[in-house]
């Protein structure tokens, strides 16, 4: 089949000039050349997809990067190659999830066909256009033998999209959601004529695990172990900066990532193919994070970005490697949270102000007083402003009165309107620098120190995150979440080696009250120590802790956070009569950052184990940290409790 | 009502920008072609704030199958210029709340948006933005601030603003 309007007679016009004087040796070999191109013209389907299919095994086309990362091929642990991509309409070949040879083999065929394919039911050409390009390029595919089929639907996405940049977004860390408490990352879509003003007019494209309504405990345990579908999906800008800023109190920075117009064309393709796919989704490793970079490694080949990530992706690390990647992040961008916006704004009021703030919070009609109208038209302005911004921020967190607040807010705004004067733009500067100046996520730890009448040495490791006694900068403040730690020490005296202390999962979440914000902190503890407790001096004591309380905010020195809790814990030990004992208590404490390198808490409780081994307990902590680069700490800890006294200095690095 | 509204536009856009493929190609061009419809149908009474944070987060049910990718505009209208007015009654509905605030506070990115798909160019959004601030009570006072109200609105404004309406309609 030919193009309509293509030259049938192209072979013999471009290769056999009449042979006027030519000797008739050459004449000859022209015939011979000119009959084989006719042949060849006149070849089957077949034999043309042989032919491509040939020069492609010559060429080893199925051991590239570039086949491997259009189908996420990847070595496992035994060396052999599997696809990482989980949905079976992606592959050309029943055989293409481990065979990249035949996945060629199969999508070169399909290339000829009309035939719809894949769950965007389009032709191959079409549904895996990135395939096709290159594959045209490397195997200068002969159109009026293989005929380009026309991707309407792609070109209409493509231009939907406008493409003349890319970002990429990072939402900072949120404890309060188990699937967004290491961050989030996804890429938007730059839009041509974009300003700072409608770039929430962006598309955006983002992988995120399909996770039905409703789904309780087994969320957990799902997200972690590939239970759910990961997707990938195009929403608008606005719906996420809704969902993160508005909704989830997060504050957000945009990264502006230097790609040419050729790599984004590469990436939008193969985004476009990715339409076709889903991947089981694991929390750690293969999460939103990790996509992302593959996208981004097919936009760029020469980016190798995933193998920096073996067992788990943590969302602020990849910003990191991107960042340190020369050349390729433009620039950082901050866009606070409501929360964040409420907080500054309110340290432009003066005490005055402040009253007037509250009042009309609770009564917008006070609006009309001639005490506020007595106000300069500016100030009134920017009161209102901040009260519509408290009432929002009221309307869409978890209250019954939400339509108390919305009506409100109303009668505020319509106040407000009849100022008749616009907003001023107000810079809000962040609480923490951001996210790729912190600290790396993985730290080791080498100290020694002395207990009771013995000295020690140590080794740590925890696998994640960041503790409140870390070097806190790039990090949401007043979060913290540690998972899988493990100490060693050797007791000199005693000479005994053994586990000190193991962590399993440490999330404390403070939160500081004021006359606005209002939200409980929390903490969960779970894993085990070695404590001294009746006859037994060196014992495994395994715990279970949750507390709920409140936190406040003062500026002393610098910056400090008070605390207190109530708590209830469960200790398991051969030291205690029963094995166990279970009880309540409380702790009060203090974090106090000295200067931006130098940290200070202290804390002490007091619990009482009602049951099993009945007992109580009295302890104190006091900890001292000072950062000496981005990925280094000292630190020095006191810890009492019961007649047991334990000192440790102890050197840490990230990684 | 508003969700109604709301729902209808989103399904429109599932079809016309992203989402399910119809079975067979078949055309349906009324707002919520296909299957859009019956994937929102739900919606509203998934709206606690739970629920919004997980479809928000791990996008649920919101993003993927809502705006997926590769499934193109079957079975929809794909006139240009119906879609740019579609496109802004489906962002005022998404984002009523912070274009209701900037609109009375004159200023703000929501609002900018809202004028650059309402075709109003760069050097008069100040004049959009103060138009806006103006008709912002006689809106309020009517009780309804949904999404469409608000483009209605601020259509009316553009055409009875000589300098808007000559820079839009031109």
């Amino acid at each position: 089949m030919y193009l309509p309007g293509a030259p049938i007679g192209r072979w013999e016009s471009r290769h056999c000039p009449p042979p006027d004087a030519v000797t008739r040796f050459l004449f000859a070999i022209l015939v011979f050349l000119c009959s084989a191109g006719q042949s060849w013209a006149g070849s089957t389907v077949q034999d043309y997809q042989q032919d491509l299919i040939n020069r492609a095994t010559q060429s080893r086309l199925a051991d590239e990067r570039e086949w491997h990362l259009l189908l996420h091929y990847k070595a496992n642990l035994l060396g052999s190659i599997i696809s990482e991509e989980d949905d079976e309409g992606f592959f050309l070949s029943s055989r293409g999830k481990s065979d990249p040879q035949a996945e060629l083999e199969a999508t070169i065929r399909q290339f000829f066909s009309s035939d719809l394919v894949g769950r965007s039911k389009q032709p191959a050409q079409c549904a895996f256009i990135a395939r096709y390009r290159w594959l045209k390029e490397r195997l200068q595919f002969d159109e009026q033998r293989l005929i380009p089929q026309s991707c309407e639907r792609f070109d209409r996405w493509r231009a939907e999209l406008n493409p003349q940049g890319v970002s990429l977004i990072f939402p900072a860390a949120f404890l309060n959601n188990p699937a967004s408490m290491f961050g989030h990352t996804f890429l938007r879509i730059d839009q041509h004529g974009q300003t700072e003003q409608t770039r929430l007019l962006a598309y955006t494209i983002d992988y995120a695990a399909d996770v039905p309504a409703g789904a309780g405990l087994e969320f957990a345990f799902k997200g972690m172990f590939g239970g759910y579908k990961g997707f990938f999906s195009t929403p608008p800008y606005y719906l996420k900066v809704q969902a993160y800023r508005d909704i989830e109190n997060r504050d957000m920075w945009e990264y502006r990532l230097n790609l040419t117009a050729a790599q984004i064309d590469r990436l939008l393709m193969h985004a476009w193919e990715m339409g076709n796919a889903y991947f089981d989704y694991f929390f750690f490793k293969e999460n939103c994070s990790y996509h992302i970079l593959s996208l981004l490694e097919y936009a760029n080949p020469a980016l190798r970005l995933r193998d920096q990530f073996h067992i788990w992706t943590i969302p602020a690390d990849t910003v990191r490697v991107l960042v340190d990647y020369p050349g390729l992040v433009g620039g950082a961008i901050y866009r606070p949270s409501r929360s964040t916006i409420i907080k500054r704004k309110r340290t432009l009021l003066t005490a005055d102000e402040l009253e007037l703030l509250q009042r009309i919070k609770e009564e917008p009609e006070f609006s009309g007083d001639p005490v506020f109208a007595a106000q300069p038209l500016s100030r009134r302005a920017l009161i209102l402003d901040l009260v519509s911004d408290y009432l929002r921020y009221k309307s869409e967190s978890d209250n019954p009165d939400m339509t108390i607040y919305k009506e409100r807010n109303r009668r505020v705004l319509t106040a407000r309107s009849a100022l008749s004067i616009p907003s001023e733009a107000i810079a809000i500067p962040p609480y923490t620098k951001q996210p790729d100046s912190g600290h790396r996520t993985t730290r080791m730890s080498i100290g020694g120190g002395w207990r009771n009448d013995d000295t020690f040495e140590e080794a740590s490791f925890r696998a994640l995150y960041h503790d409140l006694l870390d070097p806190e900068q790039g990090y949401t403040p007043d979060a913290q979440i540690e998972a899988l730690g493990l100490t060693v020490r050797h007791y000199n005296r005693a000479e005994q080696t053994r586990i000190e202390r193991a962590t399993l999962l440490n999330i404390l979440s403070l939160s500081p009250v004021d006359d606005l914000f209002r939200a409980p902190s929390w903490k969960v503890n779970v894993g085990m120590q070695t404590i001294r407790h009746r006859g037994c001096r060196l014992c495994n004591n395994g715990v279970f802790n949750g507390g709920i309380g409140g936190a406040i905010e003062t500026a002393f020195i610098k910056r400090e956070v008070l605390f207190a809790f109530a708590e209830a814990e469960a200790n398991v030990s051969p030291a205690y009569h029963e094995y166990h004992r279970i009880g309540g208590g409380a702790t009060v404490g203090i974090w106090a950052d000295v200067t931006d390198r130098w940290k200070l808490t202290g804390s002490g409780s007091y619990l009482r184990y009602p049951l099993g081994d009945t007992s109580d307990d009295i302890r104190w902590h006091v900890g001292s940290r000072y950062t000496l680069a981005r990925d280094w700490a000292a630190r020095m800890e006191y810890t009492h409790r019961d007649r047991d006294d334990d000192f440790v200095f102890s050197l840490q690095a990230f990684f | 009502m508003k969700k109604v509204g709301m729902l209808a536009m989103v399904g429109f856009f599932l079809a016309m920008q992203g989402g399910i493929a119809l079975a067979g190609g078949t055309p349906d061009t009324g707002p919520g072609c296909g299957l859009g419809k019956e994937l929102w149908k739900d919606f509203p009474n998934a709206k606690t704030k739970g629920a919004q944070i997980l479809m928000a987060t791990t996008n649920g049910s919101f993003g993927t199958q809502t705006f997926g990718i590769s499934t193109g505009t079957l079975g929809c209208s794909d006139d240009g210029r119906w879609w740019a007015e579609q496109k802004a009654t489906m962002f005022a509905e998404l984002n009523a709340d912070a274009l209701a605030q900037e609109m009375a506070q004159g200023s703000g990115e929501h609002l900018a948006s809202m004028a650059t798909l309402l075709g109003v160019p760069q050097p008069q959004h100040e004049a959009f933005f103060a138009m806006a601030q103006g008709r912002y009570a006689t809106l309020s006072s009517a009780g309804d601030l949904s999404g469409a109200t608000m483009v209605e609105t601020l259509n009316e404004g553009i055409s009875a603003d000589p300098l808007l309406a000559k820079v839009v309609l031109n």
